[in-house]
């Protein structure tokens, strides 16, 4: 039920997806995350609009570790990080990052070759109920969205949310 | 380093196809993200120092990366930047699919007009133009390299009135709330259009007066078009 993206740029890397809702052990899958025992980017899903969102920041995640460049201490932080439309890192991580009291998380993996031990094992650790990612749209908070990420009308009535979200992710060093 | 830094992008872009080889930038169709994009490279120029080049390359990268943002925040249609790579000076852009260059669009509707040549069935386009220009002057974005092909016509519905126009190619753009700028701008614009487009005074003229409507600081703008038109000319005179 995972779904698969390439990153073009990085032949051979790949950005899986998992989206589990009703999870009962959020405190214990932040711990593993932040201990190494869960390789992969715990996201909370209130602030996503769609997966292209996470891609996006997934691909300039490799980009930055690529030229050695990252703002934070590992790719899966990073990741996080390049969704915030900010750049305060803890701002970040309070906003996507997978807090005590969520009951919905997505899993983000950046995989070179097979992972499918990879997500077999983070599906073990999940007390949850794993969703198709179609379903993500009912876990997130639009109206909390459009705040956070400063959307004004003119700019989301032109191209959508998705569209204002992304855009302003992917500039928001140079702003 | 530097060398292999650069190797993934330029992979990359080798599989692509080139749309157009510009004198300062190469632009690619190609599927990233798994979306049609747009790709912008800004390449070396060898006659220039190399620190000086890439200096400036980098600012043209960040200029154009700025202002389209700028512009979208205010609602003025510029394709959605989904990536940037500051050290292959590459922007990663929304693809306007299904869309043509205005400059296309007015040359096809002139041979359809053709040989009973009228402009009309132009107005309503030029007057789009000029309202979309005052914003985005309001907002005090000069674009710096205005012509009839930097402008995209979309179909986002059926029929002529549902044309959207989309601005592009913002690399020599900067920030500025000077009317001088803004009035240079049009005056780019104007010599463009016309050489491009010739006999077509009439739709400038209407593209200027929808222009002057649609903002209110206008008249300054306009008063400096004027003057610039006057240096002009009389720079032409004595040259
Ligand atoms: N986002 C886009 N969607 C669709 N087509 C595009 C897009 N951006 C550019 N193009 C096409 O590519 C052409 C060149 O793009 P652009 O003007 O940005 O490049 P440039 O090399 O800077 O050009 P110039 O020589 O005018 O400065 C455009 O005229 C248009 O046909």
């Amino acid at each position: 039920m995972h779904s698969s993206h390439p990153l073009e740029l990085f032949p051979g890397r790949t950005v899986t997806l998992m989206l589990f809702k009703c999870v009962r052990n959020p405190a214990e899958l932040r711990r593993s995350a932040m201990g190494g025992q869960i390789t992969a980017a715990l996201i909370n899903p209130r602030m996503l609009v769609d997966p292209f969102q996470v891609i996006v920041a997934a691909n300039k995640a490799v980009h930055l570790q690529t030229i050695g460049k990252m703002k934070t201490r590992s790719l899966n932080s990073e990741i996080i990080f390049n969704l915030s439309p900010t750049n305060n890192i803890s701002e970040a991580f309070k906003r996507f990052g997978i807090s005590d009291a969520d009951d919905s998380v997505l899993v983000v993996l950046v995989a070179t070759g097979d992972e499918s031990q990879t997500l077999a094992d983070i599906k073990e650790k999940v007390d949850g109920e794993q969703v198709p990612m179609e379903e993500l749209p009912t876990l997130s908070d639009v109206t909390q969205i459009r705040k956070l990420y400063k959307v004004t009308p003119q700019e989301e009535k032109m191209g959508g949310l998705l569209d204002s979200v992304v855009c302003k992710m992917a500039t928001k060093d140079v702003m | 380093m530097e060398l292999e830094k650069n190797m993934v992008v330029s992979e990359f872009l080798s599989k692509g196809s080139v749309l157009k080889q510009g004198a300062e930038a190469r632009v690619y169709r190609d599927v990233f993200l798994g979306r049609s994009t747009i790709i912008k490279e800004r390449f070396p120029k060898k006659y220039r120092h190399p620190l000086l080049d890439e200096k400036l390359t980098h600012r043209r990268t960040v200029q154009e990366v700025r202002s389209i943002q700028r512009c979208r925040r205010a609602g003025i249609p510029t394709p959605v930047v989904y990536f940037v790579d500051y050290t292959s000076h590459c922007i990663f852009l929304e693809d306007i699919v299904d869309s043509v260059t205005v400059r296309d669009h007015i040359a096809a509707t002139r041979q359809r007009s053709h040989p009973s040549p009228t402009l009309v069935p132009l107005e309503p386009l030029a007057a789009r133009v000029g309202r979309v220009l005052a914003r985005m002057h309001d907002e005090d974005v000069v674009h710096g390299d205005l012509t009839t092909s930097n402008m995209l016509l979309r179909r986002s519905g059926d029929g002529e009135a549902e044309l959207s126009l989309v601005l592009i190619d913002f690399g020599l753009s900067y920030i500025s709330a000077l009317p001088e700028d803004k009035g240079v701008d049009l005056y780019v614009l104007e010599k463009a259009f016309l050489s491009t487009h010739p006999n077509t005074e009439p739709l400038f003229q209407k593209l200027l007066e929808s222009y002057a409507a649609s903002s209110k600081k206008s008249s300054a703008v306009i008063k400096k078009l004027d003057e610039v038109r006057l240096r002009g000319r009389k720079r032409s005179m004595v040259g």
